[in-house]
């Protein structure tokens, strides 16, 4: 059992929907303060190269084909809300016993022409090889429910955990955005490929249901994307054509437990020369999808032909390197952990021919 | 704070937005493990390079440049914590002095240790302790910012070269009125070439009462209470108004010092007879006209009179500010350039005559915009050979290039006031007393009334003071057109 701390809620994260449940982001700040006061007052070590993660989770199916046929899309001005929500994390540094890692989530909307966000965190953890189970189990059950927790999946390995927990973050704000929009196109960074340890099916379900219960559209624009078909990247097929468009994909599958709960289009909505994998709920009838797309491009910017409020989340939840300074220095100054810098064996072994440490 | 860098007499270090320092205050750099101590002033402040600001600055403003509208929910409350690393900032300090066993030395050879360094603020009244800026005839310049009092001594201006400058309105007159009226008070003699008739009335409070100096300055106005008979003249001086400030030719120069000691021998110098002796002179025509026209420039100046009871002897009333302590303004206001150049040229003349024949013991001169009136080869003279004499200037000037660089490199104290012309910043800088990057810095952002103090008076310790307020009546106004419509 977790010790519970009295948090006291001052308004600043009191969330103004009272139908929301607030159970995670406090249980967030909980985990976090009490990961924190399990550090012995020691030294830490500062990371040689800090690095920023962003989940990128794709296998390679087979039978996938491109039609290369594309959908012009029409903008649409129709006033619709745009939502947008991405999460970000960092590892800020080590201990003896396990890593310090920092995370946050923003979500960003755009209604009568203006861009609003909320950002969450940073939430600071001390991720040890002992607590690591504790604190992950006790964010999944306090806004999953328990349902899913700690039974179907083995515990993550700690450098699985930055991720794992920005997971939990991001789904909690994709859930939120889902009951709290309606009649509006929530955009959410990566895929709707679900199955994973990251992201249960059950769960991605259960977002795509709220969203349409509320008469949301749900698409999914992946950054960066391994599909290819014929050895090149579908996002590099691009026919002659004005954009905007869209090129249909067929025939893609992934064994189990892996499922796709969208189907998957290739995206260029201006004309720069970039075109995005875009996946859309499945769920969601063909002519919707086209009217969510046309009005996603009658009332949002396009830089790079990637949509303005998605790429403000991004933005906002990204660590600086000045806010992993400020935290280091949180964590010095609240938690009395002092840090040095240990020297870095790459550079010390092979001089300018050491790269520092790559992570994964 | 922490020490960051060092490259030759240059630190670099860095502070925290609980810290305060600005451009100016000094520092005190203490390492107890070697014993010794850094003198440091704050000479720029700067942003420290912090990773990550421009993408933090660049975020807040995605959306055409209007601050994206939102809001924060940061319950570990990390927010102050960047605002605080983002808001460091870097002190460029220049190393005055090394302190070991509290002497002073201007050693900047040694580093001290970068981690256990402290780092402290060092007040003004502490340094002026440790540079033993203290003595028996102490003048109180002014405030300092950690509202200390700064003061000279006099004895500080005693035997040197002075400059006084700044841009127009900065309060230069105000601090060489301050200055001068603080070596009366030690009985001291002042001389002042007034060139706005601001002296004239020191003896006077500001609400027309009198003051403390009242008997002591003098002030005299060329062709009104200020006349000199031809008799009272030395050869000497008269040939220096002649060839210097009128310009009088060799050959003719030759004929007027025997036209002028015939006279003598048969003591009729006057004006007068003068005139005569010249228009009788049997001499080339040429000659006879140049010392014509110069006989009546001096006639015209009206600085010159044949009778006795109206000729001011300068002299006297220089013994008479050599006991009790005066200054002697001379008016320069309403006087056309020659004949200011007639005057000077006779004052100085004088001075040098008094001076060598120890009448005098030294004498403080206060030369406002000397330009207008010094003769070129003054210049050097005033600095090297009438300083030997007992003359120790006080230049006072708002164009700072019309003073030779050689005065600049001679000078003992600069009191400098704001400049924002990269110009006149570029030639006070070449100053010896004083490096470029502190007058560059530091006298861009003084604020009126406020003087950077360099050199000797403050034992090199450049030092930003505000003026104190004198309750004098300074009669340095502007006159406005639109002064009554507003």
């Amino acid at each position: 059992m977790i010790e519970q701390y009295t948090i006291t809620t001052t308004p600043k994260y009191n969330f103004p929907q009272p139908t929301i449940d607030t159970t995670l982001p406090q249980r967030f700040v909980e985990q976090s303060i009490h990961s924190l006061k399990q550090v012995k007052p020691s030294a830490f070590q500062l990371n040689q190269q800090t690095f920023q993660q962003f989940r990128i989770f794709e296998q390679h199916p087979s039978h996938l084909q491109l039609n290369r046929t594309p959908i012009t899309l029409k903008p649409n001005h129709q006033e619709t809300i745009i939502a947008a929500v991405d999460t970000s994390t960092i590892k800020i540094g080590e201990t003896s016993t396990g890593i310090i890692i920092a995370i946050r989530g923003a979500t960003v909307w755009k209604r009568k022409r203006n861009y609003r966000y909320t950002r969450l965190g940073p939430f600071i953890f001390h991720i040890t090889e002992e607590n690591k189970r504790e604190v992950y189990n006790t964010l999944e059950k306090a806004y999953f429910n328990t349902y899913y927790a700690s039974s179907h999946q083995a515990s993550p390995t700690l450098l699985q955990m930055p991720t794992r927990l920005a997971c939990i973050l991001e789904r909690w704000l994709q859930t939120m955005l889902a009951k709290t929009v309606s009649q509006g196109l929530i955009l959410f960074d990566g895929s709707l490929t679900s199955g994973t340890p990251d992201t249960p099916a059950q769960r991605m379900k259960e977002i795509l249901s709220i969203a349409r219960k509320n008469s949301n559209t749900v698409l999914a624009f992946s950054k960066m994307t391994s599909l290819r078909v014929n050895g090149y990247l579908i996002t590099d097929q691009l026919p002659n054509h004005e954009p905007p468009y869209l090129l249909e994909t067929t025939g893609l599958r992934f064994k189990p437990p892996i499922v796709m709960l969208g189907d998957i289009y290739v995206a260029r909505l201006n004309k720069a020369n970039y075109a995005f994998r875009l996946d859309i709920d499945r769920e969601t009838p063909l002519q919707h999808r086209m009217e969510a797309l046309e009005k996603l491009l009658g009332n949002d910017l396009y830089m790079q032909g990637y949509p303005e409020t998605l790429r403000l989340a991004h933005i906002l939840c990204t660590f600086t390197a000045n806010e992993v300074l400020a935290m280091q220095h949180f964590i010095t100054r609240k938690h009395g952990i002092q840090m040095i810098n240990r020297p870095d064996m790459h550079k010390l072994l092979f001089g300018p021919f050491g790269k520092g440490e790559i992570y994964s | 704070m922490k020490l960051y860098k060092k490259e030759g007499n240059i630190l670099q270090i860095l502070s925290f937005p609980t810290e305060s320092a600005e451009k100016g205050d000094y520092l005190l750099v203490e390492d107890a493990e070697a014993g010794k101590a850094l003198i440091a002033q704050v000479i720029d402040v700067q942003f420290a390079s912090i990773p990550g600001v421009l993408e933090e600055l660049l975020r807040t403003l995605p959306d055409g440049g209007e601050p994206i509208q939102g809001e924060d929910i940061d319950p570990l409350e990390i927010a102050p914590h960047i605002t605080y690393i983002q808001d460091a900032s870097l002190l460029i300090c220049k190393i005055r002095a090394t302190l070991q066993n509290e002497m002073l030395s201007p050693s900047s050879s040694w580093l001290p240790s970068r981690s256990l360094s402290n780092i402290k603020k060092l007040s003004i009244p502490m340094l002026m302790k440790l540079a033993k800026v203290e003595g028996k005839l102490p003048i109180i310049l002014g405030g300092t910012k950690d509202s200390s009092l700064l003061t000279i001594d006099a004895s500080s201006l005693d035997g040197r070269l002075n400059i006084i400058t700044g841009k127009k309105e900065t309060g230069k007159s105000h601090l060489s009125k301050l200055l001068m009226v603080s070596l009366i008070g030690y009985k001291a003699t002042v001389v002042i070439f007034d060139l706005n008739g601001e002296y004239s009335s020191l003896g006077m409070t500001a609400d027309g009462k009198r003051n403390m100096y009242y008997d002591k300055i003098h002030a005299l106005t060329p062709a009104q209470n200020f006349k000199v008979a031809l008799e009272q003249l030395h050869l000497n001086v008269v040939m220096g108004i002649l060839i210097h400030a009128l310009h009088l030719p060799g050959v003719s120069a030759r004929e007027f010092r025997r036209t002028w000691k015939s006279l003598k021998e048969k003591g009729k110098l006057t004006l007068h007879e003068l005139g005569e002796a010249i228009r009788d002179l049997k001499c080339n025509q040429h000659v006879r006209d140049a010392l014509s026209s110069r006989y009546h420039a001096l006639v015209n100046s009206g600085f010159f009179t044949d009778n006795l009871a109206e000729a001011t002897l300068l002299e006297e009333r220089l013994l008479k500010s050599k006991e009790q302590g005066g200054a002697i303004v001379i008016n320069l206001r309403n006087t056309s350039t020659i004949d200011r150049q007639i005057v000077v040229e006779y004052v100085l003349g004088k001075l040098v005559d008094a001076l060598t024949s120890w009448k005098l013991k030294a004498v403080f001169l206060f030369a406002e915009e000397a330009h207008l009136y010094l003769r070129e080869t003054y210049w050097d003279d005033i600095v090297t050979r009438m300083r030997h004499f007992g003359i120790f200037t006080t230049f006072i000037t708002n164009q700072p290039d019309t003073i030779r660089e050689s005065i600049y490199r001679q000078a003992d104290n600069i009191f400098l006031f704001n400049f924002t012309n990269e110009h006149d910043l570029d030639v006070v800088s070449r100053a010896s007393r004083v490096d470029a990057e502190t007058v560059r810095s530091i006298a861009r952002d003084l604020p009126p009334h406020h003087c950077l103090t360099l050199g000797k008076v403050v034992r090199d310790f450049p030092i930003v003071t505000r003026v104190r307020a004198l309750d004098l009546k300074t009669m340095g106004e502007t006159r406005l057109f639109f002064k009554d419509i507003n």
